[in-house]
């Protein structure tokens, strides 16, 4: 039988169809994605990575609900120039408390993956208020609302870090205890600030090759 | 009565129609915000400090405007409209597409509003929070009951080739978007991927590139199928690279998302499976491409009266150009110059905008008078559209093209010395020029969509009631 | 039939293209006399205005300084631009003739070759905004210039190639799908070299 003659059946029979469809279209899947879902090396942290404290885990989400990763990426290739403009190529094990990943896919501005430290605190809040007042040419959108909300507003803080401790975060039941207190007085912003601090701050150049 | 027939039975066809003008709406809306954040690119105050004009916020809507609510209904639309004349029965569980039609514009409406109040999963192409995620998945099986339902009953013996596209599209969709978006809830508003870090990352862009794959190219290949021969009044021109093309397709295509991630920490091997891949992927991608076109060549006295043909036979050089790209930008000594520039944004929009979008138009210049039993209400109307899709299209991606590559050059250039040779801030002070191109180009093209809707609006205000009945003869032609 | 084609058609081209498209149709110009007489000419002139602009103002892409490049980079980035638009003129005349066959177009070389060129005109033309390398300008004017290129290839093929207005429609619609094929290549090969270490100095 010829490899029409063979696809009269497939296309003469539904069940057979979808049946091939589901088989042909998985294989990749299985080769390719399945065994790096049990590849240790690229769920084990690397240097001093440790769990979102509750500020930090306020933090990014409020850079999720932003969309930030539309914009900045979180991933140093390991390029001389990249190198150079951004510090110390991201490795894997950086990123393994990292639900989602927030890589991103394009720069419209900079990369942040190791922006931490790099700026003070009071740079951070005057350029989030309004980028066009410490950075003249930005297009960056400007975030004032951040200033004006509470980083514990939904009160879901503690909720956060116990379904990150189901999903295999060490969490304390002390620091969930505390998480709620940690944010007392805390807006969005000074959450968002003490997330970009820490970003890239656990792998120290001399963990580097 | 010719035996085969059911008295009184015929096509069902209403929700089509309504799919349609959904279709159609989703399209300017999501083009308008398209259009909009493009206008903050060049003047970032354009959001004026609201928080749901925010870029961040808005670029989410867009895309999921577009991909899910333009794209996805005038699929589903086009799905129910062949699958009933390729099968010669009408739909099965009629019922259950007027549910499919109203729960997708109910939740995609909801969902785009929680995107502007920032519920965000940041997973590109999945950004709808997982109450959405649950909605999606229950349509999708429904959508899927309808279409192989309809298969099932069908009267005629081979299933045609658009249903493989369509079945293929409905059946891997189903499969990444689950996979994808499993995550653990913690309010209605916020979950946690079930997967973290690079391997979150591999996972989504195993989605996120065959989101691109089975839904807009595979999707609008089973539109271009059944619309293309039909247009062109003639059959596909070979059978034979149809079959070939769709498995080769169906099976490749599933292994390029990594190239997303090149230079990554994820696996090289990884990385290095996924160009192989992407570079195999071109050979059933630019095959289809000649069937489409080989039909159509032979055809061209029917584009005297068809503006829908011109928009079909164009949106084949745009898939042409898109699917060549791709692959080219899967190479890694090219990625490496494009990734994170605007030179993605364009290949994006070459296939959007020059693809899917004109494939769509296209098929509705010649849908929407059927399904109302009249004419196009403006044949002059619809090839001034014509124009400005292609103008509006190229500039698109002349504009990122150069702030693409001159993006991707200067972020790595170095000086004599070894030094980077410009800022960052400075580049990015050089984009105005592109993105004023790009705005204009957006423009161009959204006008020309709304050129569109009053035609369409205009045609289906002159409707008569019709209903077209099966054929009567049910042999089995082999 | 006439084999030569005269350079007034050219600028005629700018007040009546349908007549000169109409006139066009009616020769049976030379490959080789086309080639030399037109293209190469054309294919020159706008690398030369940019070696002028660029050598004399450095080219400004915006906020930044004025960006010069040392002259035998220059003259080499000119000579690849010429050979790029020489390529660009000869494939698009190879491939046209080639897909004449499928939509039963005239199919003499010679008046592929007249035909691109005349298409490639209004571009050629504005090139002259090469002599102020600024990317807003050659933006301004390079794009409007395009658009007329693309008028007159949907406009002049039928004509020229001797089809109907409707197949014209479709062949032109596929030379447009090269054009971006071939233009897109012509990007990733520029980029593959420099990661090669061919041009500009990368850090990669």
């Amino acid at each position: 039988m010829n490899g029409v003659g063979l696809h009269k059946k497939l296309e003469e029979n539904a069940g057979l169809l979808i049946f091939g469809i589901l088989f042909v279209s998985t294989i990749g899947g299985l080769v390719q994605v399945l065994p790096s879902l049990f590849q240790e090396s690229l769920k084990t942290p690397t240097g001093t990575t440790r769990p979102y404290s509750a500020v930090e885990l306020a933090g990014r989400d409020i850079y999720i609900r932003e969309g930030c990763s539309v914009c900045h990426s979180q991933q140093i290739r390991p390029l001389l120039a990249e190198v150079k403009r951004y510090g110390p190529y991201s490795r894997a094990g950086e990123s393994v408390y990292d639900r989602p990943f927030l890589w991103g896919s394009k720069r419209t501005g900079p990369d942040l993956h190791r922006v931490g430290g790099k700026y003070s605190d009071i740079w951070h809040r005057l350029h989030l208020i309004n980028p066009r007042d410490v950075v003249p040419n930005s297009i960056m959108p400007a975030y004032p609302w951040l200033a004006e909300r509470d980083a514990n507003a939904g009160n879901d803080i503690h909720l956060k870090m116990i379904a990150l401790r189901k999903l295999g975060h060490p969490y304390s039941d002390e620091q969930i205890e505390a998480a709620p207190a940690a944010l007392e007085g805390l807006t969005d912003i000074d959450a968002l600030i003490g997330y970009l601090q820490i970003l890239g701050t656990w792998t120290k150049p001399e963990d580097t090759p | 009565m010719v035996s085969g027939t059911v008295e009184g039975e015929r096509y069902f066809d209403r929700v089509v129609t309504a799919l349609v003008m959904f279709s159609v709406i989703w399209a300017v809306l999501g083009m308008t915000v398209g259009v909009y954040i493009a206008a903050e690119l060049i003047w970032p105050t354009l959001d004026f400090g609201l928080p749901w004009l925010s870029f961040g916020r808005l670029r989410p809507l867009h895309t999921n405007a577009v991909i899910f609510g333009f794209g996805v209904s005038a699929l589903m639309g086009t799905a129910f409209y062949s699958v009933q004349r390729t099968s010669h029965v009408p739909l099965y569980a009629p019922r259950l597409a007027w549910f499919c039609c109203y729960a997708w514009q109910f939740t995609l409406l909801l969902g785009g509003l929680s995107l502007l109040a920032g519920w965000n999963t940041s997973k590109e192409y999945a950004e709808l929070e997982w109450p959405f995620d649950i909605a999606i998945t229950v349509i999708w099986v429904c959508f899927a009951i309808v279409f192989f339902g309809t298969i099932a009953r069908r009267r005629i013996k081979p299933i045609y080739v658009s249903n493989w596209f369509y079945g293929g599209m409905i059946i891997v969709i189903a499969m990444i978007h689950i996979v994808n978006s499993l995550a653990i809830p913690v309010t209605i508003s916020k979950s946690y991927s079930l997967f973290a870090g690079a391997q979150d990352a591999i996972v989504q862009w195993w989605y996120g590139h065959n989101a691109v794959g089975f839904l807009l190219t595979g999707g609008f290949l089973g539109m271009m199928y059944y619309f293309l021969p039909k247009q062109a009044d003639r059959p596909i021109w070979s059978y034979r690279l149809s079959i070939v093309a769709f498995w080769a397709f169906t099976y490749s295509y599933i292994w390029a998302g990594p190239h997303h991630l090149h230079y990554s920490s994820i696996p090289d091997w990884v990385q290095s499976l996924a160009v192989a891949m992407s570079l195999i992927l071109l050979a059933p991608s630019w095959a289809t491409m000649i069937n489409g076109i080989m039909t159509v060549s032979g055809a061209s006295q029917k584009l005297r009266t068809d503006p829908a043909l011109k928009f079909i036979v164009l949106s084949l050089a745009f898939y042409g150009l898109a699917t060549f790209e791709g692959p080219m930008l899967a190479i890694k000594s090219v990625n490496v110059i494009s990734h994170y520039t605007d030179w993605t944004i364009g290949h994006v929009h070459s296939g959007a905008l020059g693809w899917n979008a004109l494939i769509t138009f296209g098929t509705f210049y010649f849908l929407v008078p059927r399904l109302v039993g009249t004419v196009l209400y403006s044949v002059r109307l619809a090839n001034i559209h014509f124009w400005m899709a292609l103008a509006g299209t190229m500039l698109y991606i002349l504009a990122m093209w150069g702030a693409g590559v001159s993006q991707g050059l200067l972020w790595l250039s170095l000086d004599e010395i070894g030094e980077l040779s410009f800022s960052f801030k400075d580049i990015m002070a050089s984009m105005p020029p592109y993105y004023a191109l790009r705005f204009v180009a957006g423009l161009v093209f959204l006008l020309g969509a709304v050129l569109m809707t009053y035609n369409l609006y205009m045609t289906i205000r002159g409707r008569r009631t019709i209903h077209v009945r099966p054929p009567a003869v049910t042999s089995h032609q082999v | 039939m006439k084999t030569v084609i005269s350079s007034w058609l050219l600028f005629r081209l700018l007040f009546q293209p349908t007549a000169v498209f109409e006139e066009l149709s009616e020769t049976r110009p030379e490959p080789h006399s086309v080639f030399l007489k037109f293209v190469v000419w054309l294919a020159i002139i706008p690398p030369v205005f940019a070696y002028i602009g660029a050598s004399n103002f450095g080219w400004r892409l915006g906020a930044a300084e004025p960006l010069f490049m040392p002259s035998g980079d220059l003259i080499l980035v000119s000579i690849i631009y010429f050979f790029a638009l020489l390529f660009a003129f000869v494939s698009t005349a190879v491939v046209a003739q080639w897909m004449a066959t499928t939509y039963g177009a005239r199919h003499s070389l010679g008046i592929h070759f007249a035909l691109v060129t005349i298409i490639a005109a209004p571009l050629v033309v504005g090139s002259a905004i090469h002599l102020f390398p600024h990317v807003f300008l050659n933006i301004v004017v390079l794009i409007p210039a395009l658009m007329w290129s693309m008028y007159l290839l949907y406009r002049g093929l039928p004509i020229v190639l001797k089809i109907s207005p409707e197949r014209g429609m479709l062949m032109a619609s596929a030379l447009i799908g090269y054009l971006l094929v071939a233009a897109v290549s012509f990007l990733g090969l520029t980029v593959a070299l420099w990661g090669q270490g061919i041009g500009p100095s990368i850090g990669i």
